[in-house]
């Protein structure tokens, strides 16, 4: 008898205990919050990002509805998706000349205030600001230096060593030129990074030009530089440093083209050499190095630090104040530090320590440190686009036009730009 | 032997003097370039010799200041080597030195400020400090500059608490190479020191140095192989200079070495050939110039020689066939044959005689390229030159062929017997082509073909034109006397008498048609007929073709549509009876030879025109009807063609009409075309250019206060075209394509107090049709505003419900301004005036009552005919015999008396036309007002003029139609009637 009220007993206990812990959960239950967190397909696979959605997830109880379009279809699903007012709690989206079709000063929250700013690394941070300087996104990404990525085994071969100046840069080309080697693999069929690289000291270094531009005061055919970088590039075709088929190389071409020693030096990232370096020559990623990208416009050469994802939040959504303590939650070091663990790139944030860098970078550290600039011509000339920029050296490579035309093309592509996205005084 | 010793003995010696010339050449060239490779590497060392002693004595002077400082610096007063410091901190700028440092023998060092530096020495510590030996050594220091350290041991002393024991000062790599710059070659050599390993130190390149280590690079980049370069490496090692020429990426250099006599330094150049013996190349190529000019000359004059000869030779030989070949030019020329002479191997020309430009068009130049080029002319292709054919024509044998050519520019024929004999000359076989001309005969023969052929054609077009006339003229008249026996006979029965006559006159208007087909066609191929070009309105033209042709259409039940396309001129100048004769005769074919219930479509459009006072108009009529064979369209227009068939042969017709069809749109200038499906129809297309009048001003809408129209139609085609062709006259329209659109329009407009002056409405939309709409509008409106119809059908079926439903006047579809004046005007004048006149026009009866004709005719049966049919109609009439009766009858008359005259045309004793000048010219009181109507059997334009010319008023044609003479006799009657008083008043009416 006992033995059964003692069962009773401690079923009754039982029930009570389950039906508290019910409620319990009942209760955790109607504080779960679902953040919307709108981007590019391949962007939100990436390993660290689902790490850390997870990561969110399960320390928060919250929850992220994450909406990936399809890369080719991104940019115009996502401006309509905006554009009809379906905005989402966060949006990433790279801090480039697309982005101003999503009107962020009306749809996006300025973080400028957020505790975590004093965490981003200046290069970080300088890339996530608009022209104002207010910063528009936590930059969450992987980042990579943009520089000359030279085999330095073949270079030691062939008893020369990297350039310093812009002189010594044009000495070396000419050196393995003459020797039969194509200095310079420019993938001029459909890859348009390269003329930022150049671009980039000329704004980075005289922001007073760069606002002047950005106000229509001035044009490239007025800055001397960009008529100088121009011409650079025009000479290096001619003298043969791109090869003779640079105009029929593309993305897929770099790979073999380096790994077979056929061209010593690229304008490239580090990651790539992770990403999609294929090795499958007589190099591998342990023959390279970097050294500045020399492109006539600094005598010291430069390098472009990281092309970053922002998330930026809805600052018109019901959820705004979630969405900023998610983002708060991205930027504490032990959250960022669990995604970015085993990652190979350049840090964001100044308590980053898990992720790793490239031996390249790792040697480069001292002239990187020096040399670096942000991007700029991407991010901030308005109107910029790396596309038209390509489609008028393109021209200029083809025989089409002149170094001048070449010029007159870039502002021309570029004010027709600024006038599309309604810029004041365009 | 000896005559061909003699011929070829100065080119032999010739020969061996150039050769001779090439060998010392050669030697020559060879022993310059030795001498100058000799002298510039001489001079090469000779000056990078002074650099390297100049460097040395660099290096010497760094020591020597480095031990007076070192000697200086006191081993126990720190204060004393704070001074030192000082004096050297001064003499920086002028030695030139970038830093200074003190060295400690454990291999720390301090700049002269004090800072903590690393020094590496390149492994010369040892040497420094334990050796006690002065040493150069290259240095990356940490701002990424390289520079050069030179380093002296001195005792050990203290400087600010640092203790060293050697003392040091760097050069930036940059100032180095000042030092060691060679301007002799224009800065395009380059001046290295190097290690023995061939590590770079330091370079003279102006703005730095790529190259880690040269002797690696002169392997990857030169043509010196592994063991050279290990020889040249020991060489230097050893203490030995020396000098190599070799390729470093294409161009030729000269590789010098020197060591320094410090360390394993070498001094190392690199200058491009071509700059070390600019001078001497210089040299060496005006002396080869020399010598090749000298050879050139030799070799000029020797050549001079030999062509002279051999000219002197071939002119001869020229000459002779010259003189034959302009013989034979000659006497080709006063020929029409042709002389070809062809190489028997690969048919080249080797002589062609100069007339085959005058008689075939083709340039010698070109027949000489390549004979084939005669083909362009062969008018039987296959016997030109006969491929293949020559060859088997023996040798010493001939062949010939009848070939036809045509002349390339004038396109003349001419006919040829082309003989071709195969002959060898010195075993080369050769063929001589003789073209005989035979046009004179051919051409003979063809006239008398042709003759023939056509005395034949005509023979057989006369009796297929009479066997034609004969049956198609008896047909009628076996129809007429035959249904005249049965009349007489049946005279009695007045229902057969009805019948009879009706089959008469049937079968006599084909009989006069025939006729006139037949006179037309005789009088348009015999080139007399001419245009009446007049000015006419497009619009009228049309409406009266609707007007004749639809009732023909409806009788058959077939659709009958007239489309206007664009915007076509209203008015037009051109000949509008035989425009509207083509038209006719083309309409009437399509209604004709269309089954009941098809579909005939005329279409009327614009064509661009080049001239601007000119239009070009394209009149297309497309029936769905029978069609014809294709065979058929060929002879369409040829006189008497009738397609056979069992169709056609039910459908009367003389054959005649598209034949004076297509010879009227010749002599207008104009084109006709047909497309023909059996069985599915026919399309003709007849395009005319017409002269556009000078534009008038029109018609002023804003006096008649029209200034808003409605315009309803289903097809917004319409409704746009109307409001184009209505956009100059400045009346604002309104459309609209429902009926029910249109009633509220005008509803809101009469609301609104802003009438519609015009509503037009097309009859058959969807919904509500027009005649609704209409009756709705007048229900809500009033009367006030004019409602017009526009329809492409025949409205006479609906006409009494359309005027009872409140519908003033019908418009035929195309819609022209001008027509739409033309139906409005009456409206706004007095309605109902003009509908009296218009009821009055259209009855006609009576107008002949009691009217009293003098009739001039000479034939008694026609004058009796029309006597009788006077008499029907309650009229009488006078007889003339011819026109000098008529004339003295007219004369003796009182005025008033005659009502009108009629006048035959062509009679005894005075003709019509002289009648009416007569009587024109008279004296009587009328004789200017008197209506004068030509009587004729001669129906055509000029007949009309003619008698208008005259002096007459009006044409009748023969045989008299009564209802033609009502219309005409009282149109006259009025015209005299309003011109009463007035002494001229002649009109232009035709009938």
């Amino acid at each position: 008898m006992k033995r059964q009220h003692f069962s009773a007993l401690c079923l009754l206990t039982a029930a009570v205990l389950l039906t508290a812990c019910g409620g319990g959960g009942q209760a955790g239950r109607e504080q779960v919050t679902t953040l919307s967190v709108l981007g590019r397909k391949s962007d939100m696979e990436k390993s660290y990002m689902t790490k850390l959605f997870r990561h969110y997830e399960t320390n928060t109880g919250n929850k992220l509805d994450i909406i990936a379009i399809e890369d080719a279809e991104f940019e115009a699903d996502a401006a309509k998706r905006l554009a009809s007012g379906d905005v989402p709690d966060v949006f990433m989206h790279f801090h480039n000349a697309d982005l101003s079709r999503f009107h962020v000063e009306d749809n996006f929250y300025y973080l400028n205030d957020e505790s975590w700013v004093g965490d981003l690394t200046d290069s970080a941070r300088a890339y996530c600001e608009d022209r104002d300087g207010n910063l528009l996104g936590l930059p969450f990404w992987e980042s990579s230096v943009s520089g000359c990525y030279y085999n330095k085994t073949l270079l030691d071969s062939l008893g020369l060593k990297p350039a310093a100046t812009q002189a010594e840069f044009d000495m070396l080309c000419q050196a393995l030129a003459d020797i039969g080697y194509t200095p310079i693999c420019w993938p001029a069929d459909g890859c348009t990074w390269m003329f930022q690289f150049g671009l980039d000291p000329i704004f980075a270094d005289h922001p007073e030009l760069l606002e002047s531009l950005n106000r229509n005061e001035t044009v490239y055919a007025e800055i001397p530089e960009v008529t100088d970088m121009v011409q650079w590039v025009k000479n290096a075709a001619e003298n043969g440093w791109f090869g003779e088929n640079y105009l029929r190389t593309g993305w897929s071409d770099i790979s073999p083209v380096l790994g077979r020693g056929d061209a010593v030096m690229t304008f490239i990232w580090d990651t790539w050499f992770y990403t999609d370096f294929v090795g499958e020559g007589k190099y591998t990623v342990d023959d390279f190095a970097v050294m500045p990208v020399f492109m006539n416009t600094a005598d010291e050469g430069t390098y472009e630090g990281g092309n970053l994802n922002m998330m930026m939040v809805n600052k018109n959504g019901k959820q705004l104040d979630a969405a900023l303590d998610f983002l708060r939650f991205c930027a504490t070091a032990e959250n960022y530090n669990v995604a970015f663990d085993g990652i190979s790139t350049v840090s964001c944030f100044k308590g980053q320590t898990t992720n790793i860098q490239s031996d390249m970078v790792t040697d480069a550290k001292a002239s990187i440190s020096e040399h670096e600039r942000v991007s700029t011509a991407a991010t901030r000339i308005i109107g910029y686009s790396a596309d038209d920029v390509s489609a008028a050296f393109d021209s200029l490579l083809r025989g089409k036009t002149d170094v001048t035309g070449c010029v007159e093309m870039m502002d021309q592509y570029r004010i027709e730009e600024a006038r599309e996205q309604g810029i004041e005084g365009f | 032997m000896k005559k061909w010793f003699g011929k070829w003995l100065p080119a032999f010696l010739l020969g061996i003097v150039g050769a001779a010339v090439i060998l010392i050449g050669i030697v020559y060239f060879n022993f310059i370039s030795q001498r100058i490779y000799e002298d510039s590497t001489d001079h090469l060392e000779e000056i990078y010799g002074q650099v390297n002693r100049s460097f040395r004595s660099f290096i010497d002077r760094n020591w020597g200041i480095l031990n007076g400082w070192g000697d200086s610096f006191s081993l126990t007063s720190d204060e004393a080597n704070v001074r030192v410091a000082d004096l050297i901190r001064e003499e920086q700028g002028y030695w030139g030195f970038s830093e200074f440092y003190f060295l400690s023998a454990d291999e720390s060092c301090r700049t002269l400020d004090g800072v903590e530096s690393s020094l590496k020495l390149e492994g010369f510590w040892e040497s420094l400090m334990v050796r006690r030996e002065p040493v150069m050594a290259g240095e990356s220091i940490p701002d990424g500059q390289e520079v050069t350290v030179f380093a002296v041991p001195v005792q050990h002393g203290s400087y600010e608490g640092f203790g060293f024991d050697a003392i040091a000062i760097s050069y930036t790599n940059a100032d180095m190479a000042k030092s060691l710059n060679v301007n002799a070659f224009s800065g395009k050599a380059k001046c290295f020191v190097i290690h023995g390993d061939g590590t770079v130190l330091l370079s003279t390149q102006t703005g730095g140095n790529v190259f880690s280590n040269y002797l690696v690079y002169l392997k990857a980049a030169s043509d010196l192989n592994e063991a050279k370069l290990s020889q040249i490496q020991k060489q230097w090692e050893s203490g030995v200079s020396g000098i190599v020429q070799c390729k470093i990426g294409g161009d030729t250099c000269c590789v010098l070495y020197q060591p320094v006599g410090y360390g394993d330094y070498v001094l190392l150049s690199v200058v491009p050939w071509n700059v070390v013996s600019a001078g001497f190349l210089g040299v060496q190529k005006i002396t080869m110039n020399v010598l090749i000019v000298i050879f050139l000359l030799i070799g000029a004059a020797a050549l001079a020689f030999i062509i002279w000869r051999g000219h002197n030779q071939s002119r001869k030989n020229r000459m002779e066939l010259q003189y034959r070949e302009l013989m034979f030019d000659v006497l080709s020329s006063s020929v029409d044959d042709i002389f070809i002479m062809l190489n028997g191997e690969n048919q080249s020309v080797d002589y062609i005689s100069p007339n085959i430009e005058r008689l075939l068009g083709i340039s010698m130049e070109e027949a000489k390229k390549n004979i084939r080029v005669m083909e362009k002319c062969a008018v039987n292709y296959d016997v030109v030159i006969p491929r293949g054919e020559l060859a088997a024509i023996p040798i010493g044998g001939n062949r010939y062929w009848e070939c036809e050519y045509m002349h390339q520019t004038t396109g003349e024929r001419r006919w040829y017997r082309m003989t071709v004999y195969h002959m060898s000359i010195q075993n080369v076989a050769k063929y001589i082509i003789v073209l005989s001309d035979r046009t004179q005969e051919q051409q003979m023969n063809q006239k008398l073909q042709e003759a023939l052929t056509a005395a034949r054609s005509a023979n057989e077009a006369k009796s297929n034109f009479l066997s034609n006339m004969s049956h198609d003229i008896r047909t009628p008249m076996n129809a007429i006397v035959g249904f005249s026996i049965l009349l007489e006979k049946d005279a009695g029965q007045e229902e057969k008498v009805r019948e009879y006559t009706h089959k008469i006159m049937a079968s006599s208007h084909h009989l006069l048609s025939l006729i006139n087909d037949v006179l037309d066609m005789s009088k348009i191929e015999s080139g007399k007929t001419s245009l009446n070009v007049d000015c006419f309105s497009l619009p009228e033209l049309l409406e009266e073709l609707n007007i004749i042709l639809m009732p023909q259409a409806k009788a058959k039940k077939q659709s009958f549509e007239i489309h206007v396309q664009g915007m076509p001129p209203e008015q037009l100048i051109g000949d509008k009876l035989r425009l509207n004769q083509i038209l006719i005769n083309l309409l009437s074919n399509a209604i004709k030879y269309t089954p009941d219930g098809g579909a005939i479509e005329f279409t009327v459009c614009e064509l661009t025109q080049t001239a601007q006072q000119y239009a070009k108009l394209r009149f297309m009529v497309k029936d769905n009807g029978i069609g014809m064979s294709e065979e058929f369209q060929k002879q369409v227009f040829s006189p008497f063609s009738r397609e056979i068939s069992s169709v056609t042969n039910k459908i009367q017709g003389t054959g005649l009409g598209m034949a004076i069809t297509k010879n009227l749109v010749d002599l207008m200038g104009g084109i006709i075309q047909v497309e023909s499906t059996p069985g599915k129809g026919s399309t003709f297309t007849v395009e005319l250019s017409f002269a556009l009048p000078e534009q008038k001003d029109g018609k002023s809408w804003l006096t008649q206060q029209v200034t808003r129209v409605l315009v309803a139609d289903d097809e917004e085609e319409i409704c746009r075209d109307i409001e184009e062709l209505m956009r100059d006259t400045g009346v604002f329209i309104q459309s609209v394509t429902t009926g029910e659109a249109a009633v509220e329009a005008a509803v809101e407009a009469h609301r609104r107090g802003k009438d519609f002056h015009v509503i037009l409405l097309d009859w058959k939309m969807p919904g509500v049709d027009g005649v609704e709409a209409a009756r709705r509008i007048r229900a809500n409106v009033g009367t006030d505003v004019p409602i017009l119809v526009l329809t492409s059908y025949d409205w006479s079926d609906i006409e009494t419900e359309a005027r009872q439903a409140g519908i003033d006047a019908f418009m035929p579809k195309p819609f022209f301004v001008s027509t739409f004046w033309q139906t409005l005007e009456p409206l706004f004048e007095d309605m109902s005036v003009r509908k009296e006149e218009k009821a009055s026009a259209e009855t006609g009866a009576g107008v002949l009552e009691g009217k009293l004709f003098l009739v001039a005719e000479d034939n008694e049966l026609n004058a009796e005919i029309l006597t009788e049919m006077l008499n029907i109609e309650g009229a009488k009439c006078e007889l003339a015999e011819n026109g000098q009766e008529a004339v003295e009858m007219f004369e003796k008359s009182e005025p008033g008396y005659y009502d009108m005259i009629l006048m035959d045309v062509q009679m005894p004793v005075m003709n019509g036309y002289e009648a009416t000048r007569r009587i024109r010219a008279g004296s009587h009181p009328e004789a200017k007002t008197i209506p004068i109507a030509a009587m004729t059997a001669n129906t055509f334009a000029e007949d009309v003029r003619d008698a208008m010319a005259a002096g007459m008023d009006g044409h009748l044609a023969k045989p008299i139609d009564m209802d033609a003479m009502r219309d005409l006799v009282g149109r006259l009657l009025k015209q005299a009637s309003d011109a009463a008083g007035r002494t001229t008043g002649k009109g232009d009416e035709s009938v």
